[in-house]
C-alpha cells in the first residue's frame, strides 16, 4: 500500500544530488510551461526533454516501466474521448449519431493528451528522485511551519504501519466469520463498521503515545531549534534553477511579447 | 454446547502436508512444513519473531493459503472453504484484542460470530450464555468492551471466538500484558476448555507456560519445524531451542548446568529440581 | 540533591474514581537504579509519568503533594523543562518512534534544544554507540525489530544527555531473547554511565540481577523498598501484589525449608548454581556415579 505513496528510488543523479527546493520549484514552472505552450509540436518537444530527463534520473527501471504504461492508457483514453465531446471543426471522419469525430478535434485530443503526458512525468521524476524527507524539509525551508511539516512527515511515517494494521484488523474479523466482500453496498457498508472502529481505535492509542513521546522529548521548548540535517543550494543548484528559469522564461516573452504562437 | 465426547479424540482435524508459503514482497515463510493436529490435543506453537508460526497458524483457518502443499480440516481441503465456513471450525483469539472489539455491549461482542454464522436467535443467545459463564463476564455483559481492562478484553475477544463453538481454539500469545492473577485465570479457563475436548494451539514463546500446560511443543525457526515432541522432551535440547530464539525457564537452565551432578536435563518447575537436590543429597 | 523526592503524592486521573497514586513518598538518589514492581493498574506507570512531568501536565487528573526532581518542584515546571534532565522510554516500541530515519529520531531531541549541529551529531554517534545501533542512521524504523525499536527510543532519550532514564516496561512487546539483549543491554549502560535510572516492571526475574533497589508497589501504595535480595527473601510478598514468583526465589525458598538452618538466595542462575553446588550436593555423594 504504501509503495503507491513513495515511489523514491535511490540513486546517485544529477537529480538525485539536486536540491529539493530547487527540484519543486523547477517542476512548478515545467507545468507552468506546459500550460503556456499550446502547438502539439512545442509540447512533443517539451515531452521529449521531459522525458531526457527522466532517462538521465537512472533509476527503478521497473517501476517506471508500470508507470509509462499506465500514463500510456490514460493518454490513449484522453485522445479516444476527447472528440465525444469536442464535436466542432471540419473534416468530420465519422459519425454515430449525436457524436461526431472531427479530424481537429482529434489533433486537439492529442495535444491534451500530451499535455497530461508532461506534468504527469515532470511530477514522477520528482517523486522518483526525491525522499519524502527531502520533500518535508523543502516546504519547511519554503516556508511551511514546522508543526505543520511534522504532522506530515509523521503520517508519512505512519501510513504502512497503518496499512498493516488495518490488513490486522481485517482479517481479526474475517477470522469471526465477517465476509467483507459479498453483500450490496448497504451491507458491505454495515460490515466495514467492524473494520473502521478497531482501525480508528488504533488510531488514537497510537496518537496519545506519540503525544507522550513527542513531550518528553522537548518538542517545542524553544522556537530556535536546530537542524542536524539542513538544506544547502550549491553551484550547481543555481545554474539548474537559472536553467528552468530561461526554458520558461523565453517562450514566455516569445508568446506574450512578441506575439509568436507557441 | 456440549462437550465432546472421548470417542472423538485422536481424530485427525488439521492435516498439513509439505505446505511453502511466502509473503508479497517478502521472504520465504513457510519452508515445507508437515504436520497433524489431532482431536483434544493441546499443542504449543513456538518460536522466535520470524519463525513462520503465526503464517503458519492462519493458515488453520484460511486466512492465508500455501503456494504449494495442501491443508484439510475435518478431512477436506481447505481449499475449498471459505475463511468464514471454516471459522465454525477454527477459531482464531488474535493478539491484540483491540483488533476485534467494536461493539458497544460486551452481550453484541460475543453475539457478533454467531450472527455471522447465521445462527437462529435462540442459538446466538445460547451460545452467548455459555460464553459469558466460562470466560467469568456475567458482571461486565452491558459494558463497552473498548472501556475495559486489558486483562477483560482479552477475555471477551477469546470469548467472542469460543462463541462461534469451533473444535479447534487457537490462541496467539492470549496473556500477553497480563499479570500473575488474570495469566493464571485466563490459562485455567483454556485448560477447562480442552477438557471439555476443545483443541488447543497456544502460540507463544512464554516457555514458562508451555512447561506448565501444553501435551506438545510444535519449535519452528525460519519456515521449518525444528521439533515436534511432548512438552518435556522440548526442554532438554538447548542447541534447538536457541536456535529457534527460545529461552528455557530459569529452572530449565539451572537443571542444565548441574547436568554432570546428575539433575536430570528435563525438569520444569522448581519443586520437581528440588524434590531431585534431595535425593540427590541422599538424605531423609 | 536527590533525583527524585516523593512526599504524599496523590493522582487521581480525570475521569476514574480509584486512586493512581495513593501517598506515596519515595527518594531515588542519584546514579541508583531503582526497579518499580507492581501488577497491572499498582501505579507503576503513572509514578514513572510523575518524574518528567508527564503527571501532572499532560495527563488530566487531580495532583496533591509534592514531586521534586533534581530539587525542581515538578507542578511548577513544564514538561519540556524536566525533559532536559530526564528521559522517557514506553512498552509500545511502534508508537514512539516518529521520525523517517534513526538518526533524525536520535537527533530529534537534541535539535528541540537547539543543541549546535556538530554537537547533534556526536550525540547522535555516541547514543548509538551505546545502544548498539552504531551504522544504523539511515534505517527506516518501520525496517527494524522490535528489539531494535526499543534501543533507538532509548538513543533517543539519551542523546538528550538526561540526567535520570526512566523505562516503562521496555521489554513489553519483545520476545524472550529480545528481553534478555535489552536487559543485557540495560546493565552495561548502568556501568559504563552511572546514571540514575527508574524501571517500572511486571516480572521481577530480570531487573532482581542489577537493581540498587526494587520497590514493591500495590494499588498505588508503596509496600515494600530495599535491595533486591531483601525484598526477594519472602516469595510471598511477589504473589501478595499478584506477580509471579521468581522460579529462583522458589527454588531458594522450597531448599530452606528442607534444610533447615540453611540459607538461599540468588538472583541469578550462577549464583544458584555455585550455592547449591556447595551448600546442596557437595560432600553428600552429590556427584554421579
Amino acid at each position: 500500500m504504501a509503495g503507491f505513496i513513495d515511489l523514491y528510488t535511490e540513486g546517485n543523479s544529477f537529480l538525485h544530488r539536486m536540491d529539493p527546493r530547487v527540484k519543486i520549484a523547477s517542476v512548478l514552472l515545467l507545468s507552468v510551461l506546459g500550460f503556456l505552450l499550446t502547438r502539439l509540436y512545442s509540447l512533443l518537444l517539451l515531452l521529449g526533454l521531459i522525458f531526457l530527463l527522466l532517462f538521465l534520473a537512472r533509476a527503478g527501471l521497473g517501476k517506471t516501466t508500470l508507470a509509462l504504461k499506465a500514463l500510456l492508457r490514460v493518454m490513449i483514453l484522453i485522445v479516444a474521448l476527447w472528440p465525444i465531446f469536442d464535436p466542432s471543426g471540419t473534416p468530420v471522419l465519422a459519425s454515430l449519431g449525436p457524436v461526431k469525430i472531427t479530424e481537429p478535434a482529434l489533433w486537439r485530443g492529442v495535444t491534451s493528451a500530451v499535455r497530461v503526458g508532461c506534468l504527469a512525468t515532470v511530477w514522477y521524476i520528482l517523486m522518483l528522485t526525491t525522499s519524502q524527507r527531502d520533500m518535508v524539509r523543502a516546504l519547511v525551508k519554503l516556508g511551511l511551519r514546522f508543526d505543520f511539516g511534522l504532522a506530515l512527515s509523521i503520517s508519512l511515517r505512519f501510513l504502512p504501519t497503518f496499512g498493516l494494521t488495518i490488513e490486522s484488523i481485517k482479517d481479526a474479523q474475517r477470522a469471526r466469520g465477517l465476509e467483507l466482500d459479498r453483500g450490496g453496498v448497504m451491507r458491505r457498508a454495515r460490515n466495514y463498521v467492524a473494520v473502521l472502529v478497531p482501525t480508528i481505535v488504533s488510531a488514537l492509542r497510537t496518537a496519545e503515545t506519540l503525544s507522550l513521546a513527542l513531550q518528553s522529548r522537548a518538542y517545542g521548548a524553544r522556537a530556535d531549534r536546530t537542524y542536524l540535517h539542513d538544506l544547502s543550494m550549491r553551484r550547481s543548484d543555481a545554474v539548474a534553477i537559472a536553467a528552468v528559469v530561461m526554458i520558461l522564461v523565453v517562450p514566455a516573452v516569445m508568446k506574450y511579447l512578441l506575439g509568436y504562437e507557441l | 454446547m456440549i462437550p465432546r465426547p472421548l470417542t472423538d479424540r485422536g481424530e485427525r482435524v488439521i492435516s498439513i502436508r509439505d505446505i511453502k508459503f511466502t509473503y508479497e514482497n517478502g521472504p520465504e515463510a513457510l519452508r515445507g512444513v508437515n504436520l497433524d493436529i489431532r482431536s483434544g490435543e493441546y499443542v504449543a506453537l513456538v518460536g522466535g519473531n520470524g519463525s513462520g508460526k503465526t503464517t503458519l497458524a492462519k493458515h488453520m483457518n484460511g486466512l492465508l493459503r500455501p503456494s504449494s502443499g495442501s491443508v484439510e480440516v475435518m478431512g477436506k481441503p481447505a481449499l475449498d472453504r471459505t475463511v468464514a465456513e471454516l471459522s465454525r471450525i477454527v477459531g482464531y483469539a488474535f493478539q491484540n484484542p483491540d483488533h476485534q472489539l467494536f461493539c458497544s455491549t460486551v452481550d453484541d461482542e460475543l453475539a457478533f460470530g454467531p450472527r455471522n454464522l447465521k445462527c437462529p436467535p435462540e442459538e446466538v443467545t445460547r451460545r452467548v450464555e455459555f460464553a459469558l459463564d466460562i470466560m467469568n463476564l456475567r458482571d461486565v455483559r452491558g459494558e463497552p468492551p473498548l472501556s475495559l481492562s486489558l486483562g477483560e478484553r482479552r477475555k471477551v475477544s477469546l470469548g467472542s471466538v469460543i462463541a462461534m463453538d469451533p473444535k479447534v481454539l487457537i490462541l496467539d500469545e492470549p496473556t500477553m500484558g497480563l499479570d500473575a492473577v488474570q495469566s493464571r485465570e485466563l490459562m485455567a479457563t483454556i485448560r477447562k476448555l480442552n477438557d471439555d475436548g476443545h483443541t488447543i494451539i497456544l502460540i507463544t514463546h512464554e516457555m514458562k507456560l508451555v512447561a506448565e500446560h501444553a501435551d506438545r511443543v510444535i519449535m519452528m525457526a525460519s519456515g521449518r519445524t525444528m521439533l515436534d515432541a511432548d512438552a518435556k522432551g522440548a526442554f532438554t535440547d538447548l542447541a534447538i531451542l536457541e536456535r529457534c530464539k527460545l529461552v528455557p525457564p530459569p529452572v530449565s537452565k539451572l537443571a542444565h548446568r548441574l547436568v554432570e551432578r546428575g539433575v536430570s536435563k528435563d525438569i520444569l518447575s522448581p519443586e520437581e529440581l528440588v524434590f531431585e537436590l534431595m535425593r540427590l543429597r541422599g538424605g531423609p | 540533591m536527590q533525583a527524585l523526592k516523593l512526599r504524599g503524592v496523590r493522582f487521581v486521573h480525570a475521569g476514574s474514581q480509584a486512586r493512581a497514586l495513593d501517598g506515596i513518598d519515595l527518594d531515588i538518589a542519584k546514579g541508583e537504579f531503582v526497579t518499580l514492581l507492581g501488577a497491572n493498574g499498582s501505579g507503576k506507570s503513572t509514578l514513572c509519568m510523575l518524574a518528567n512531568g508527564l503527571v501532572p501536565h499532560a495527563v488530566p487528573g487531580t495532583f496533591e503533594g509534592t514531586a521534586e526532581v533534581f530539587g525542581l518542584d515538578v507542578s511548577k515546571y513544564p514538561v519540556t523543562v524536566l525533559a532536559t534532565m530526564v528521559g522517557m522510554v514506553f512498552q509500545e516500541p511502534e508508537s514512539q518512534l516518529f521520525c523517517m530515519s534513526v538518526e533524525e529520531e536520535v537527533a530529534f531531541g537534541p535539535e528541540n534544544l537547539a543543541v549546535p549541529r556538530e554537537e547533534i551529531a556526536e550525540r547522535v554517534e555516541w547514543a548509538l554507540s551505546l545502544v548498539g545501533m552504531t551504522g544504523l542512521n539511515e534505517r527506516s524504523p518501520s525496517t527494524l525489530s522490535g528489539g531494535e525499536k526499543q534501543r533507538v527510543a532509548i538513543a533517543a532519550a539519551l542523546s538528550m544527555r538526561p540526567s535520570m532514564l526512566i523505562l516503562d516496561e521496555p521489554a513489553y512487546a519483545l520476545d524472550p531473547v529480545g528481553r534478555g539483549d535489552l536487559y543485557s543491554m540495560l546493565r552495561g549502560l548502568k556501568d559504563k554511565l552511572g546514571m540514575t535510572v527508574l524501571l517500572a516492571e511486571r516480572e521481577a526475574e530480570d531487573a532482581a540481577e542489577f537493581s540498587d533497589r526494587l520497590v514493591l508497589m500495590e494499588r498505588g501504595k508503596i509496600l515494600r523498598s530495599g535491595p533486591p535480595r531483601e525484598v526477594l527473601s519472602d516469595p510471598k510478598m511477589l504473589d501478595k501484589i499478584g506477580l509471579e514468583p521468581t522460579q529462583l526465589g522458589e527454588v531458594a525458598s522450597l531448599l530452606e525449608k528442607r534444610l533447615p538452618g540453611k540459607r538461599f538466595s540468588f538472583l541469578s542462575v550462577d549464583e544458584a548454581e555455585v550455592a547449591i553446588v556447595q551448600e546442596v550436593l557437595s560432600g553428600r555423594g552429590g556427584v554421579r556415579g
